[in-house]
């Protein structure tokens, strides 16, 4: 088919590689995943509590994380920790593995940036709840920790569905980048296959679709929770 | 001085004074030498030279492949925003497809994948030309953002209401001459913090041009920790994630400015 050769798909050991890299790509992004929703309630409760100290320290650390670029996150990382080199001892092998490996260097790069991400998402959503809600709630007698628990902040939340879809998808995309730590995702197995095989367009589009695909089926899957949750009359029908 | 700018001062120089922190929690006594070293160092970083009388790559570099990008982009991005508003389906639907896939690839992949797509030398007339490493770095960042360029462009369209559409071709305007006379210039406006925040994007994206083998800053920074030792690693990685934020910070927080002002004035409007 137009002079590609695609035979090296159906060797086991490209396979099990692709196999292998996939499962740490999606691992790595399901982390961070969580962990940058974590943060963005909990940033977006600090902002909105307006909590002294914390608060202005939490606008700087937005600032910073936000305007640079994750890669240079990641090395920055990556060469300041292992310097500092904490290190658990893992129960099951008896080995002593360092902390700030390559793996958690990556998520925590991921989760400073699309972290600080998430939080501008969920607090655009919590001033976006109408002020009538919370007023009818505080003169109800709710405190202002009840009213952002159990309605501002799952209303935003279920508003906010949509952006921070794009923010997941964009964690997923970022995270090829674990492969310049040595970090074994799909993209560096298929550095590695196209060093061996030399069919590196081919190795390359087959990449670029299982990425592709990924996003899509994350985006679909988002789309249908958004329907879901979507409260009638705010937000767009998407 | 106004509210706004007060809180942009407040985050830059908090930025600023926090990088500094962690530059003296990370070299406590030792940090003359390390500030020694990236004096020393600050002109490699920044240009690409060891003096500042010539120009070879730094981050001037990023800065010079963020602007052919968005040249690029932007002449893509408008014609495919542009198709995916045509009223034909063929045209309109295959456009989504288009702009879909190449939204949805990760910058990385796309760069790597220039790189080997596109060939050392190209011959086009019989002349031979040697395709840069910043060539490819400028093609393979194009892509992901000509997409976003075509979302920017086709939402500021939509935002101009239907009747204008209407009110034209019913005086006898073609579809072009529609979007060119009169969608345009009251799209333009609303579009401008899109794009801005876009080139913002891109330009942090410019970070990845490393793979590429571009004098870019990342890799004059690890020639540089590799020819001062690894000791000044975290000072150098510091200083370049100072330069990306004072290029950054400044167009993120005017496009958000600009937004504001753009959204009150629609209220009032």
């Amino acid at each position: 088919m137009f002079g590609f050769d695609f035979s090296w798909l159906g060797d086991p050991l490209y396979q099990s590689w692709f196999m292998k890299g996939l499962a740490t790509t999606l691992l790595l992004s399901v982390v961070a995943g969580i962990l940058s929703i974590l943060i963005g309630i909990v940033g977006a409760a600090i902002l909105h509590f307006r909590t002294p100290f914390l608060a202005p320290f939490t606008v700087i650390l937005i600032d910073l994380f936000r305007n640079t670029p994750p890669l240079v996150q990641l090395f920055f990382f990556y060469f300041m920790l292992s310097d500092v080199g904490f290190s658990f001892t893992d129960p099951l092998t008896g080995a002593s593995m360092p902390v700030f490996s390559g793996f958690t260097c990556v998520v925590l790069s991921l989760c400073t940036f699309n972290g600080a991400i998430a939080i501008e998402i969920i607090r655009s959503g919590i001033s976006s709840v109408p002020s009538q809600t919370v007023e009818g709630a505080r003169s109800l007698g709710y405190t202002r920790r009840q009213v952002f628990l159990t309605m501002e902040l799952p209303l935003a939340l279920r508003m906010t569905v949509p952006l921070m879809t794009n923010n997941i998808v964009s964690i997923i995309k970022t995270s090829a980048q674990a492969s310049l730590v040595a970090v074994t995702d799909i993209t560096y197995y298929a550095t590695q296959a196209m060093l061996e095989t030399f069919l590196n367009i081919e190795v390359m589009m087959v990449l670029w679709l299982i990425y592709v695909a990924i996003a899509t089926i994350v985006s679909l899957g988002a789309r249908a929770i958004s329907r879901a949750v979507r409260i009638p009359g705010y937000g767009l029908v998407s | 001085m106004s509210r706004e700018l007060t809180h942009a001062l407040i985050g830059f120089f908090g930025v600023i004074a926090v990088l500094g922190g962690v530059f003296l929690a990370a070299y406590g006594g030792d940090s003359l030498d390390a500030v020694i070293v990236l004096t020393n160092r600050a002109s490699l970083l920044l240009i690409g030279s060891n003096s500042f009388d010539s120009v070879g790559g730094g981050f001037l570099a990023n800065i010079g492949i963020s602007l052919a990008s968005m040249v690029v982009a932007t002449v893509l991005g408008v014609s495919l925003g542009g198709a995916t508003t045509a009223p034909n389906p063929m045209v309109r639907n295959t456009a989504i497809l288009v702009v879909n896939l190449m939204r949805n690839s990760p910058w990385l992949v796309v760069l790597y994948a220039m790189l080997y797509l596109i060939p050392f030398r190209l011959s086009i007339f019989g002349t031979e030309y040697w395709v840069s490493p910043a060539a490819k770095a400028v093609v393979g960042l194009s892509v992901p953002v000509t997409a976003y360029m075509s979302e920017v462009f086709r939402a500021g369209i939509q935002s101009v209401p239907d009747g204008q559409w209407e009110s034209a071709r019913a005086l006898g305007y073609r579809r072009g001459a529609i979007l060119r006379r009169i969608i345009l210039p009251q799209a333009l406006p609303q579009m401008i913090p899109n794009i801005m925040t876009t080139y913002a994007m891109l330009f942090i994206g410019t970070s990845l041009v490393v793979v590429t083998g571009t004098k870019d800053v990342l890799s004059v920074a690890k020639t540089v920790i590799a020819s001062d030792g690894d000791d000044y690693a975290t000072a150098v990685y510091l200083f370049v994630l100072l330069l990306f934020f004072i290029y950054c910070y400044p167009i993120a927080t005017a496009s958000r400015a600009i937004e504001q002002k753009i959204r009150k004035a629609g209220l009032h409007g």
